[in-house]
Formats: structure tokens, sequence, C-alpha cells
């Protein structure tokens, strides 16, 4: 046995059935191996970033499937290896399981600056969970396993293994032995704590139980540990509304009367003042970023928190907690919806105030979706966004990139699926989208898959066409072009005086584009041809491009600025009335 | 400033060390001085830090993110009052013999060489402040050069 196929035979033994990459002189041995014992759906990138969103795309949409597998990608050496740093950051932000294979100059060269050496394990150790060298043939299988239950154990990760080219090849000795079924790890630094203890949740109950005015958080724990309809269930026994981090959608239909929506930077007014007006905050599976919390120091001033968190270096590392619950969450609420000690209250009071946060907005929004268009008559991505919704039911996949229409595919489609939203968050990698989508279809081949772009991310990342030709895939493109980085434009409308410095941008004809990689396109320019061109997307068979022109002007409100707290919030977009932020409109009772 | 001492126990493996120093830069900390030694079990390195922060949830932090690194087996602040934090410094010092006497049974040193009549090379132990009272006391003029080793720290 040799250390490339002691590799692969432990892919094989963890369920991996799909592997992303790209090949290259250090990695060769590897892909010849693979080859040879086709086991596994080789699907090859583009360009290593690509591999590494597709192999997240794997791993994020997997999670509630029967079938969870952890995406595999695999380059070779220096620019190979250098090209997924980004995906692999972006995985660490996010706590996506995922395994990076790289192939590595030979032991002998190392440390010599040999043709296409990179210091791959300096470069990836503070952008993943763990970086792994073998350097013995031995030691290869031994490493796969544990990277494995690394990556997937507690708080996902990114893991690393860096293979030197002649440990790939090298044999190990007849006597070697490993078996996969009773390998346990040795890791004495390792700490996983799923069960909560019960003193923290006798307090969390007595909190919850005396509280007027709570907001639970759905944050990305509860899709990571399947745990949607428990919280639900949860939140409908103690009838407390629930406000959703970006990565925490989807958990929990969109439109479920206890959701105020998204919370943060571009959350719901409703979200945003429930917590400014909240007396307890129980959170589930997130760590305060400051897109969700604004200024800390006016956050949530007169609340009591309960963190729910199974990293416990999140646990009091933004916002003090009042009781920390170091655990699974899926464990934490199957244990609080069993107890009696909880008990459902009215909170009328509180549900009024937050009708009329609610309020704030609504009718503005109604409007604008309604018309469809910006005042010079292009299109408006939130009524593109609802539309889809409509037509779909909120039933399909969505990978949106990142930027105004991310936060536009967060706030308006109507999410009824668990784990249908898979989008770059604490990294906000632009060129996330289009390979991700890629990933999500093969995890998931049965369910619809839209990726939706602005015109700068698609261009990020639009060489993975070339991927979604080669592999056949079904994957719904949307390209929402407004010819300007929209979401920087955004704020240098607001906060930097209207100058649109770097922001314009000049797209090829992606009609042709798509044209050259044979996929339909189909262009839309009025509000009237929205519906029938995702119809048309819809039934067709395969995958399609639709371009929409966008206003260059529409802006994703509200939006707390960047620095600023809740009390900042702007409500109305500038230039058609003063701007006012939500104080002077949601009414003090 | 407050000077902070971490003890951290890990596994005795490359990378480990580089992994630390990384996440004290993350965190934009000078490190006063760093000791690594090995540990009473094998395979198990003891590392102690120190840092300036006054603030207590910052310190909390970096221990609580040094626990998470897998290598890390355990990490913990020692405060001075329940631990012993020590050094030792080697010195090359200019000066006459009779100026040292001076200092016997005072501070904790020994000579361990006598270049020639007033070089001599000694070794002091003790507390950082108290090695700090020894130089001032002797004479920073008096000193050719210096090797600390940094604070080691045991808990009461």
């Amino acid at each position: 046995m040799t250390g490339k196929k002691l590799l692969l035979r432990a892919l094989k033994e963890k369920g991996v059935r799909y592997i992303f990459g790209y090949t290259g002189g250090a990695i060769m041995p590897v892909f010849d191996e693979m080859d040879k014992l086709g086991d596994f759906h080789f699907v090859m990138a583009r360009h290593e970033q690509g591999a590494a969103f597709m192999s997240q795309g794997i791993s994020r949409a997997s999670l509630s499937s029967a079938e969870k597998q952890i995406g595999v990608c695999m380059t070779t050496s220096g620019p190979g290896a250098m090209n997924l740093a980004t995906g692999i950051a972006d995985a660490y932000m996010d706590s996506v399981p995922m395994l990076a294979v790289t192939g590595q100059v030979a032991t002998g060269v190392i440390a010599t600056d040999a043709f296409q050496e990179s210091d791959v394990v300096g470069v990836m150790m503070p952008i993943c969970k763990q970086t792994y060298m073998p350097l013995d043939a031995a030691d290869v299988e031994q490493t796969v396993h544990e990277a494995i239950y690394v990556a997937t154990t507690g708080r996902g990760g990114p893991v690393v293994i860096d293979v030197p080219k002649d440990v790939q090849n090298q044999l190990v000795a007849d006597e070697y032995q490993f078996d996969a079924k009773s390998f346990r790890p040795t890791l004495p630094g390792f700490y996983y704590h799923p069960t909560p203890a019960r003193e923290p949740l006798q307090q969390a109950m007595e909190l919850i139980n005396r509280s007027e005015r709570p907001v639970m958080f759905c944050g990305h724990g509860v899709i990571n540990s399947n745990a949607g309809e428990l919280l639900r269930k949860f939140a409908e026994k103690v009838n407390i509304p629930i406000a959703f981090t970006l990565h925490g959608i989807s958990a929990v239909p969109a439109d479920h009367p206890l959701s105020l929506g998204m919370m943060g930077m571009h959350g719901t007014v409703e979200a945003n003042r429930a917590i400014m007006e909240a007396d307890l905050l129980i959170s589930f599976g997130m760590r305060f970023a400051d897109r969700v919390t604004g200024k800390l120091n006016e956050y949530a001033q007169n609340a009591d928190v309960i963190h729910v968190e199974i990293d416990p270096s999140e646990i009091d590392k933004n916002v003090r907690t009042s009781v920390a619950i170091n655990a699974d969450v899926y464990r934490t609420l199957h244990v609080l919806l069993g107890d009696p000690m909880l008990t459902y209250k009215p909170r009328r009071r509180w549900w009024e105030k937050i009708e009329s946060f609610r309020q704030v907005m609504a009718e503005d929004l109604r409007q604008e979706i309604e018309l469809a268009v910006g005042d010079g008559g292009k299109l408006l991505m939130k009524s593109i966004i609802d539309k889809l919704s409509e037509l779909t039911g909120g039933k399909d996949l969505i990978v949106p990139d990142v930027g105004q229409h991310q936060m536009m595919a967060a706030r308006f489609y109507n999410y009824q699926t668990q784990n249908s939203w898979f989008a770059s968050g604490g990294a906000g990698t632009m060129g996330a989208s289009l390979p991700m989508a890629i990933g999500v279809k093969f995890a998931r081949p049965a369910e619809r898959v839209w990726s939706i772009s602005g015109d700068g991310g698609f261009q990020m990342n639009a060489q993975e066409l070339g991927t979604i030709m080669e592999q056949k895939l079904d994957v719904k493109i949307l390209i929402l072009n407004n010819g300007y980085l929209g979401m920087v434009r955004q704020w240098q409308t607001l906060f930097f005086d209207g100058r649109y410095a770097g922001t314009p941008m000049q797209s090829p004809d992606f009609g042709l584009l798509a044209q050259a990689y044979g996929i339909p396109y189909r262009k839309v320019e009025t509000p009237e041809d929205i519906a029938p061109a995702l119809q048309q997307a819809i039934d067709h068979q395969g995958a399609m491009v639709l371009e929409f022109i966008c206003d260059p002007s529409e802006v994703i409100l509200p939006m707390v600025p960047s620095g600023g707290g809740f009390e900042d919030m702007i409500v109305k977009r500038p230039g058609s009335e003063q701007p006012e932020t939500s104080d002077s409109n949601g009414e003090e009772s | 400033m407050k000077r902070r001492a971490i003890l951290a126990f890990m596994l005795d493996r490359p990378g480990v060390l580089n992994k630390v120093s990384m996440l004290i830069r993350k965190k934009m900390y000078n490190v006063d001085t760093l000791t690594v030694c090995s540990s009473r079990i094998e395979g198990i390195s003891r590392m102690t830090i120190t840092l300036q922060e006054d603030d207590e949830a910052k310190v909390d932090q970096i221990i609580k993110q040094l626990e998470k690194f897998t290598e890390v087996v355990s990490a913990k602040e020692l405060d001075t009052d329940h631990s012993y934090w020590r050094e030792v410094a080697i010195v090359k010092l200019e000066v006459d013999a009779t100026h040292l006497e001076e200092f016997h049974g005072r501070y904790n040193f020994e000579v361990l060489d006598q270049k020639s009549e007033d070089i001599h090379i000694l070794q002091v132990a003790g507390s950082t402040r108290r090695i700090d009272a020894f130089l001032d006391e002797v004479g920073q003029e008096h000193i050719i050069e210096i090797a600390r080793t940094g604070v080691t720290a045991l808990e009461k």
C-alpha cells in the first residue's frame, strides 16, 4: 500500500463521494490513483477557489440530509494551495466543515524554495481549524480520519492536509495495519461538551419565565445541529419571537408568526427594535458578530443574555452573558422542550409593540415591491426576489453571492425548506455563489438550486460556468446587474456624499458568455417579464442564466450604519424624504 | 498596564508555538516573556507567557482561544498572589569584587566565573522585580552583557 492509496481509502471510508479540485505536479500521484480506483466522482473546478466553495456547498447542504457529507477539495502545491485560501478562510468564519488536501513538494526539497513550493501549513494555520503534514505514508490514513473528526466535531471548520509527493508514493511496511472502525483520535486538548449542564439550564428557565420582553435568536448553530424544528416548537411553547442571524435563516419558516426576520445591520425594523427594548435575549448557536450587534456599548442594554453555544471561546467574547450554556443547540433545546418548568406567557403588551415595529416599514416595502422599478425605470432586486419566492413557494435552495442582492435574498425570500440558504457570511466573499451552488446541487440533486449574484460577484468566479457545462448541472443562475458594486455604492450614497469611487463596472455581454458555455440565457428589463423569465428557468431542464437589469440607486433598508447602534437605524431612503431613524416611527407604549 | 502570566500545557509538536504566537499577534499583544519547557508528563510542554493587559475579559478571551487549539490541553492565568514567578539572569559585569560583596546575603546570586580582576559573570535568580533591583543597585553602568530567561511560574 502507498500513501496515495491510503489517503483515498480513508476518504472512501468516511463516505466521501465527490472530490472537487485541480491537478498539478505535486498531487498527480493521488489523481492518478483516484482515476485508477474509480471510487470518486471527480469535479474539475476552473479555479481552485471554486473547488473550495464547491466543497463548502456539499458540506453545508448535506447537513440536513440523511447522508451528511464532508466536502473535499484537492489541489496541487504552491499556487494551487494558495488559491484555496480564500475558500478555506471563508469556511472557518462560517463554521463549515471541509477538508482540503494539497500536494506538497517532496520532503527532500521542502524549505529550499522548490518549484511551486509554498508553506501551506504556515499559511493555512490561522485560517483553519487544524493543519496536518504527514511525513510518513503510515501516518496518512490516521491523519485523514483525525482531520475529518476535527472538522466535523463540535463547531465545524475546515482542515488542511498537506501531503508531500514522496509520501504519496511511499510504500508502507507489510505489517502496516489500521482499523478505521475502531479508530478514535487521541486529542487530549480537544474539548467537546455537547450536553448542557443542569444549573445554567435552571437559571435560563427562570429568566425565560420571568421575562416580559424576550427575544430568541436563531444562529448558524441551529442549522448546523439540525435543530430548526425544535427551536420552532420551543418558541411556540414559550411564545417568544425569533430573530435570525444571516446564517440562521431557513431554520424556521420565514413567515412563521413568531418570526421577526433577520436582525442586525440590514435586519428588519421589528427585529432590531425588539432587541433594543428586550429584557432578555436567548441566543442559540451564534457569535454576536459586529454585523449583528452594531455598537456594542449600546447593544440591548437592559437585557439579560442567555447564550447557548458549542464553542466556549465565543461565550462572553463580544456580549457579556448572564447565563452561559456551553453545549450543542439541539441537545439543549431537547432538554428545554421536555421541561415542565417552562411556561407559556401571552406577553400581550410585548406583542403589540412588536406589531407596531412591524408596521414601520411594511407599507413602504409593499409599495416598492409592487412597483418593481426604481426612478430610472430599471428593475428592483427586492421585487425579483419576491417574485422568485412566490413562483417557487419559498421551497427552493438559495445560494446568494455577497452584497446588496444577498441582503435582498435574505429578507424577501419566504424560506420554507430547512437549511435552504447558503451564503458566505462572516468572510463575505464575493464570487462564492456560483461554485457554492455547484456543491449544493451535488448534495441535494432533487431540489432546485438558484445561484443569485450581482454583476460584480458573478465575474469573480464566472469561470465555473465551465464546471456547470461539463457536469451538466441544473443550476439556475440569476445575475442582478445594476452596473455597480451595489452594496459599496449604497454606502457611498449614504456616507460618502454620493461619490462612486471604484464601484461603476462595465460587464461583458452575459448572453454571449452563457452562449459560449452552451447555457441558455434571457435578459429581463421590464417588471412584466420577471415572472415569465423565472418560470422559463424553472421549466427548463438544466442550467439557465437570467440577467436582470437593475436600478443602481435601489438601497436595502433598514440599515444600521457601520459602527453605529440600533438607535441610528436608517429606515427611509435619502433624497425622497429626510432620512429618519426608526425612533421617530415606532410608538412607545 | 497590569502584567499577566498565562500558563498553558500543550502537546510537544512542531507548529504549536507558532499557533500560540500567532494568536497573541492576532490579538495585537506584544509578548513580554515566553518560556517553554517539558512538563512532568512526557510529550506535554509547559509554556508560560507574560504580557500586559488591564482588561480581565480580554485575558479570558486569550485563554479560551488558547484552549480551543486542539494541541492545548489546558490554559489558565496565574496571579502573583497565588503563584511564584521567577526568572534567571546571567550577567557579565565590570565591577570590583569588593563592590559585589556588599550584595551577598541580600540577593540570590552566584559567581559563575571571574574573567579578570574586575570582570565577573554572575547568575541571579528571583522575581523580575528582584533581579531589576539587583541590577539597579549594582549599577547599570557596570553591566557589559545580560541574558534573562523570561518568567516561568508555578502555582502555590
